[in-house]
Parts: structure tokens; C-alpha cells; sequence
């Protein structure tokens, strides 16, 4: 699914780039501590978290993160959006909460990486 | 043991408490790795374990040396802090153990999973450590 769709879905905030919203998403990931998005997100997903600070860029140049969104209003401030703009990576933000946003984009075929699945990127100790 | 070749070294250092630079070490070996042209897998595993061994000398230490080394068989890298040691090693490795402060907390670390992270990530990992002196984490990724 596009970053569009996702964006008119969850009607987001676009606070980067509309070029990057091209960007097609296969996997979701949902936290907000840094080292789960280490340890078990898919290299590429998109990441929906309510952290909104100057780590979750760091996170998601490691991760190849496809795009950003930050749930329940919270807005980045400025220096976060320049660095996301910068390195090219989408960000969003929703008003709506991460439970409510995860079940959105769930039910429209979104998926996160299966707990029983291997770990194909070669990452972490997914069995 | 034989003698390695090395095909690439570099020194970073790293300061505590510096939140604002977090992770731009390991940034910049995911990119030296990428632009060699080390294969995908290798680079992630790298740079995880590099981001999270760096976040732990931000948030615990005071201050550390980073060695980042290519051979033609593997990643090697060894990273040496001034800090507080570590009390209890076992505890540390274990998922979920944590003394991050509740600022920490705010900021998205604290989970207890970075150095589970960086064992499950890695080839091979040692970590030594002395009481109010400092730690000394050693892991190699092999390319193959
Ligand atoms: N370099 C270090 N110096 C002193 N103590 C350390 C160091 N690295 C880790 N520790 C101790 O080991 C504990 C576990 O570290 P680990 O990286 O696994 O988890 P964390 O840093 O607490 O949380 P996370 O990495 O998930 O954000 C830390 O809470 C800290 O007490
Ligand atoms: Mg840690």
C-alpha cells in the first residue's frame, strides 16, 4: 500500500516531502522503544510510534525505516522534521491514538512481521 | 591464531550523555560498510549492535573508544568505556533488565534489550567489565 493511502486513511499530516509519499509499504511495526524496533521490526516497514524525538531518525536510517508516523496529535518540532527531510525519510502524524491506527491500517492488509516468522533479513533472533 | 589482514580501521569516540549525537557513530559504519559494498544482512547486523553498544555508552558511560575493523572474513568491532562497569553481567544480558533512569525512559530506551541485541546479532561477543573503572565489549560479524 502507498504512503498516500496510508496518509488519507489515517488522515495524516504530510511534514515532509510529497514526493516520498510514493513510497510503497509492506510492513508495519508498532513501539515506542527504541531497541524493540532493533530487535524485531522488518528492515523497510513503516514505523507508528507516539516517540517523537531525534533517536527515532537514528532508528530509522539503521532500520531503512520506509516512513514515520507519530500517533495522538504529537507534533515533531522543527530541527526533527529538517533531519527526516534531509535523509529522505517520510513523517507523519495522526490524531489518532496507536491502537486505533495500527487497527485501521490492519484491517486494510497491513501486516507486521509473524512472531514464528524467519528472520529473512538476516536480523535478530526471529524463529 | 593468524595474523588478519585488515582491509579497513577506523577510531570513533563517543561521549556520554550526548543524546543529541546518539547513533551517528553507527550511522556512519552502516554507510562505510555500504558504500564497500558489504552484503545487506551483514551491514544491518553490524549497525544494530554498533547503535545499540553506543547508546549504552551515552546513557551509562562517560565516555569510550570505538574500534571498527574490516578483514577480509569478518566485522570486528571493540568498544572500550570509562564508566561504571557493570554489576552484574549475567543480569545485564538478560532480556528485560534495565537501570535506565525514567528520562531514559521517555526517550524510548529501556526495554533490557540491548545487549541480548547485540549477542543475538553477532558472530561472537565478549563483554568484560570492572567495577567504577569501565566496560569492554568485543563482537565480530563475519561477512560469510
Ligand atoms: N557500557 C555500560 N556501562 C555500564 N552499564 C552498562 C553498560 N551497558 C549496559 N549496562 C547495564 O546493563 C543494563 C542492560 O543493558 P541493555 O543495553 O541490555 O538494556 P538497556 O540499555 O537498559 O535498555 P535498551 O538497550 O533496551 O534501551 C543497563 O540497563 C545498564 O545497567
Ligand atoms: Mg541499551
Amino acid at each position: 500500500m502507498q504512503l498516500k493511502e496510508i496518509v488519507n486513511i489515517l488522515e495524516c499530516k504530510n511534514h515532509t516531502d510529497e514526493g516520498l509519499l510514493w513510497r510503497d509499504i509492506e510492513y508495519c511495526y508498532a513501539t515506542d522503544m527504541m531497541s524493540d524496533v532493533l530487535k524485531t521490526c522488518k528492515i523497510g516497514s513503516l514505523l507508528i510510534t507516539g516517540l517523537v524525538n531525534q533517536q527515532v531518525i537514528q532508528v530509522a536510517e539503521i532500520m531503512d525505516l520506509k516512513g514515520i508516523i507519530f500517533v495522538s496529535g504529537k507534533e515533531p518540532a522543527t530541527e526533527i522534521i529538517e533531519k527526516a527531510n534531509e535523509k529522505n525519510l517520510p513523517m507523519l502524524t495522526t490524531e489518532k491514538q496507536l491502537f486505533e491506527a495500527c487497527g485501521i491500517l490492519y484491517t486494510f492488509g497491513l501486516r507486521g512481521r509473524e512472531i514464528f516468522q524467519k528472520a529473512d533479513d538476516g536480523t535478530g533472533n526471529s524463529i | 591464531m593468524m595474523e588478519q589482514e585488515i582491509l579497513y580501521n577506523k577510531i570513533f569516540g563517543i561521549s556520554g550523555k550526548d543524546f543529541a549525537n546518539a547513533g551517528s557513530v553507527s550511522v556512519k559504519i552502516k554507510k562505510i560498510l555500504k558504500e564497500i559494498g558489504i552484503k545487506p544482512e551483514v551491514v544491518y547486523r553490524v549497525s544494530i549492535c554498533c547503535y545499540e553498544a553506543e547508546m549504552n555508552v551515552i546513557m551509562y558511560a562517560r565516555i569510550a573508544k570505538l574500534n571498527f575493523t574490516i578483514t577480509p572474513n569478518e566485522v570486528i568491532i571493540i568498544i572500550e568505556d570509562e564508566g561504571p562497569g557493570i554489576e552484574n553481567i549475567e543480569l545485564a544480558m538478560k532480556e528485560g533488565f534495565s537501570t535506565a533512569t525514567q528520562e531514559m525512559r521517555e526517550m524510548g530506551f529501556g526495554a533490557g534489550l540491548g545487549l541480548p541485541n547485540i549477542k543475538n546479532n553477532s558472530d561472537e561477543f565478549k563483554i568484560e567489565t570492572e567495577l567504577l573503572k569501565g566496560t569492554k565489549l568485543f563482537f565480530k560479524i563475519y561477512l560469510n
